[in-house]
């Protein structure tokens, strides 16, 4: 074996000279960019930055919840869940209808009788949001999981990779002819309204800490959090980790494989609809194609972890919000192109290192 | 007893909520509408005391309950099928059905009477449409109406299916066809034709004639429709040597079909280049440009397998999707306004009609044709069937991987490119909009819905998704959503699709004599 390798011609494949040319010129334009921006020419003050940096960390926290959901059903199945998408945008449906229903309910004082439920509990209204949104997400992701998915068990890869292309088609126009093609604005309680949020100063200016994003942020982390330990510390964690190990083994070892996916479905339903209501918050937009671009995303945020990688999800999906905040003013894009940069960012690193970041979990054969 | 009371209130909830799921999506006014096409019950719903279209979604929701009794009652291996045991069933699916969809009946009906406007958050749900969900009653007696309705159809839905469905005269039934079948391929005369090297002939002379004199008859309408399903099975070709062909799962084919598309349009548009080339110069531009770009999108993913393969082909689809919408490249490509004037082909100085289109359609769909034909059976061909059942394998024996790959990247797009030049051409306009993910999606799809790697089960496919929904108009809706369904359902059911090439036919019956082992396959198959 040895000198086999020591009698091996050193010579660079076609994909290694791509792979090399590749990363000279985009490294190469990178750097430069860096240059021009933060000493040459300096177009954007701190502040700009500060804002930029803010807003990528709190969109990277939404998308590193719903990579989570990708990265677990990855794990168990080997299978890219297509509609995880789609059972965020479900969650954000959810989250919006709670707040349109509250809106309804007359909560009149004597000082204010316009008032209406939504604006005077707000905190109600946020928890029980959260709730309808994730509870139903959570349910279509097992009904999903249970539909679309469950008969395709042992069929070859692709099989479920269009059915789940299917289920995501099939979600998408059910919401579009349910709720209709327009755009509708999320009504947040007035104690969070949009926009609105605490100014802080950097350096000659400030910049804006929204409490949607305060919000967003603090209940990502405590979903991470939740589900790390979920994953580490009970039995339902530790049947999960068996299964994604090896299937056939874990059901020797007397665990009910079928019975962990479902609840690997119903766990990242959860935390997809828990992104989407978020999502809905923070942004304030709900549609039929709500989840798609999102869902991408959190897709590559997947891939960057390592997919299959919990820890890594959360990492990828932090670092894809920032670049994708920072990026446009880096590489000096149209902003409109917001969304090149994070399918540029996937392809670069499916090219570079397809097991991402963290990922030493598979091996490059199974990618 | 408590094993049936579960099985019927299971089919009673899932029906329930189909139902529900169909009266807030608008289908049930839709169907009403096509039944009253259908049977013309004018007068015999008014001396009923209903509107036509009461009655005909009386029976739409007559057949559903029927379709839930059948359901609910079916045999199961667990429960006698005895005439109590399914009768018990399918009343209870019945009565479960009909309470859920009265109690959603009875909401929506006492909001609307509350002058709350419903179409704010459910679009479908315009008055007319609610009050005849009512059938033109209060709320409270519609619930009535409906669980009386659901249950008792449920009951005959039952009876129906206990009598119909399992009676020994259903086999007889098919067995008798089969052997008749069987019979008529045996006679001496019918062999004869088959083994005749003449028939062969007269059968591609038969299809060139329909080719030839059906555009003439034709309207333009149905004439349009033609030219968009041939351009389908165009891409449906070219996709088929990338995915059926050599297994390579491609989400962003449509860049290429946006590029044969935009060279034509850009060569010979006034606007914005003022080249205004010749329509016939621009065809090996438009086809090479498409293949090099087929080169160039197949390098960086060399390496990738299987569902990576897909997501970053998507990525790489959706990056050419944002840059022709974009601002920037409205100098370059028109932007989000699309390319319009787009010269179309000219022959002896005369412009090309619907019918030639038609024609031109055809030809290159029959060269494409013969090329993926010749190409199938030559060894790049055996090449990429071999990677496509094992890269490694394909390997060892000697095949370059990454040039075989190259190949069908390239083959694939250079289809496209014919495909979005014609499509071009044809329609004098391109946009974004002509070029979004769905198109790579139906090409997909048609060819899952016809067989991957089987030339007829693409233009199968092209005719089932781009034929049938211009046929039911009244469906067009629908169509996407059924279509999403359709795919669940046919990868459940038909994962070979309609038209499974012999290949493939040979493998499920290996499968099939194979004894049941379903854990190891998927562990063999997870450890790809």
């Amino acid at each position: 074996m040895l000198d086999v390798r020591a009698h091996r011609r050193r010579r660079l494949s076609a994909y290694q000279i791509v792979q090399i040319t590749l990363g000279v010129v985009f490294g190469g334009y990178l750097l430069w960019r860096l240059f021009d921006l933060f000493f040459a020419h300096r177009v954007y003050g701190p502040e700009t930055w500060v804002q930029f940096a803010l807003s990528g960390v709190v969109l990277g926290s939404v998308y590193a919840i719903i990579a989570i959901g990708y990265t677990l059903v990855y794990g168990i199945l080997f299978m890219i869940n297509f509609a995880h998408g789609d059972i965020m945008m479900i969650g954000c449906f959810g989250g919006y209808f709670v707040f349109e229903a509250l809106k309804a309910i007359p909560a009149g004082t004597a000082s204010n009788p316009d008032l209406k439920l939504l604006d005077a509990q707000p905190v109600l209204a946020v928890v029980l949001a959260f709730a309808v949104g994730i509870s139903i997400a959570a349910l279509s992701g097992f009904y999903l999981e249970k539909i679309a998915y469950r008969p395709l068990r042992g069929a070859p890869r692709l099989v479920p990779l269009i059915s789940a292309i299917g289920a995501s088609i099939f979600l998408e126009n059910a919401a579009q002819l349910l709720f209709g093609a327009q755009r509708r604005d999320y009504a947040n309680p007035a104690a969070i309204e949009r926009g609105a949020g605490w100014t802080i100063p950097v350096g000659n200016a400030s910049v804006v800490l929204t409490y949607t994003g305060v919000l967003t942020l603090v209940l990502s982390v405590l979903l991470m959090v939740a589900l790390y330990l979920l994953v580490k510390q009970t039995r339902l964690g530790r049947a999960m980790r068996a299964v994604a190990e090896n299937k056939p083994v874990a059901e020797l070892m007397g665990i009910d494989v079928d019975g962990v996916i479902s609840r690997t479905f119903i766990i990242s339903g959860a935390l997809a609809g828990a992104a989407g209501v978020m999502w809905g918050i923070h942004l304030g937009l709900v549609y039929y194609f709500v989840g798609f671009i999102p869902g991408i995303k959190a897709f590559t945020a997947a891939v960057l972890g390592g997919i299959g990688n919990i820890p890594g999800a959360m990492l990828g999906g932090l670092f894809l919000g920032v670049v994708e905040a920072l990026g446009p003013a880096i590489l000096g894009l149209n902003f409109q192109l917001k969304d090149v940069i994070a399918f540029g960012i996937l392809v670069l690193v499916l090219i570079f290192r397809p097991t991402g970041i963290l990922g030493e979990v598979l091996s490059e054969d199974k990618v | 007893m408590k094993t049936r009371i579960r099985n019927g209130a299971n089919a009673g909830i899932v029906f329930g909520i189909v139902t529900i799921f169909l009266i807030l999506i608008g289908f049930t006014g839709t169907a009403a509408e096509l039944i009253s096409k259908l049977i013309h019950a004018g007068s015999l719903a008014r001396s009923l005391g209903m509107t036509e279209g009461m009655f005909s979604l009386l029976l739409f929701m007559a057949v559903l309950g029927i379709l839930a009794g059948w359901y609910g009652g079916r045999q199961l291996r667990d429960l006698p099928d005895t005439w109590s045991s399914v009768l018990v069933r399918s009343t209870l699916a019945g009565a479960v059905h009909g309470l859920l969809v009265g109690i959603v009946v009875y909401v929506i009906g006492t909001l609307n009477a509350n002058g709350v406007k419903m179409t704010t958050y459910l679009p479908q749900l315009l008055p007319a449409a609610i009050k005849q969900l009512l059938f033109g009653m209060e709320p409270f007696p519609a619930v009535v109406f409906y669980l009386i309705l659901l249950t008792v159809m449920g009951t005959a839905g039952g009876a129906l299916g206990r009598v119909l469905g399992r009676g020994a005269w259903r086999h007889r039934f098919a067995e008798g066809w089969r052997r008749r079948w069987e019979s008529l391929q045996h006679l001496p005369s019918v062999q004869w034709v088959a083994g005749h090297r003449w028939s062969r002939f007269a059968f591609f002379g038969i299809i060139i004639l329909l080719i030839v004199l059906l555009p003439l008859v034709l309207g333009q309408y149905w004439n349009y429709t033609l030219g968009t399903i041939g351009i389908y099975v165009l891409l449906g070709l070219g996709l088929n040597i990338v995915v059926g062909l050599a297994g390579l799962l491609d989400l962003g084919y449509v860049a290429f079909f946006a590029i044969g598309a935009y060279t034509v349009a850009l060569l010979t548009a006034p606007q914005p280049h003022q080249l205004n080339w010749n329509f016939w110069a621009t065809v090996p531009f438009a086809i090479i440009l498409a293949a090099i770009a087929g080169i160039l999108l197949g390098i960086p993913v060399l390496r990738m397998r299987g569902d990576y393969l897909a997501i970053v082909t998507l990525g790489f689809g959706q990056i050419i999707a944002i840059l022709l919408k974009s601002d920037i490249m409205t100098p370059f490509t028109g932007g989000p306004k699309g390319v319009s004037g787009v010269g179309g082909p000219t022959l002896f100085g005369r412009g090309f009609t619907d019918v030639h289109f038609v024609y031109l359609i055809a030809l290159s769909v029959l060269l494409v044709i013969f090329v993926t034909r010749r190409l199938q059976n030559s060894r790049i061909g055996r090449a990429w069937e071999a990677m496509r059942e094992d890269e490694n394998v394909a390997r060892a024996n000697g095949i370059n991987v990454l040039t075989t790959k190259l190949m069908a990247f390239s083959t694939g797009a250079a289809f496209a490119g014919l495909g979005g030049l014609l499509f071009a051409a044809r329609n004098q306009f391109t946009g974004p909009e002509d070029h979004n993910l769905m198109v790579s999606i139906n090409v997909l799809a048609v060819l899952i819905v016809g067989g991957m790697g089987s030339i007829p089960g693409v233009i199968a496919g092209a005719f089932a998704l781009k034929g049938l929904p211009e046929v039911l108009r009244e469906l067009e809706d629908y169509r996407v959503l059924a279509f999403g369904a359709l795919l669940v359902v046919m990868m459940i059911l038909r994962p070979n699709g309609l038209w499974p090439t012999s290949r493939r036919k040979l493998d499920i019956k290996a499968e099939d004599n194979a004894p049941p082992d379903p854990e190891a396959a998927s562990s063999t198959k997870g450890a790809q």
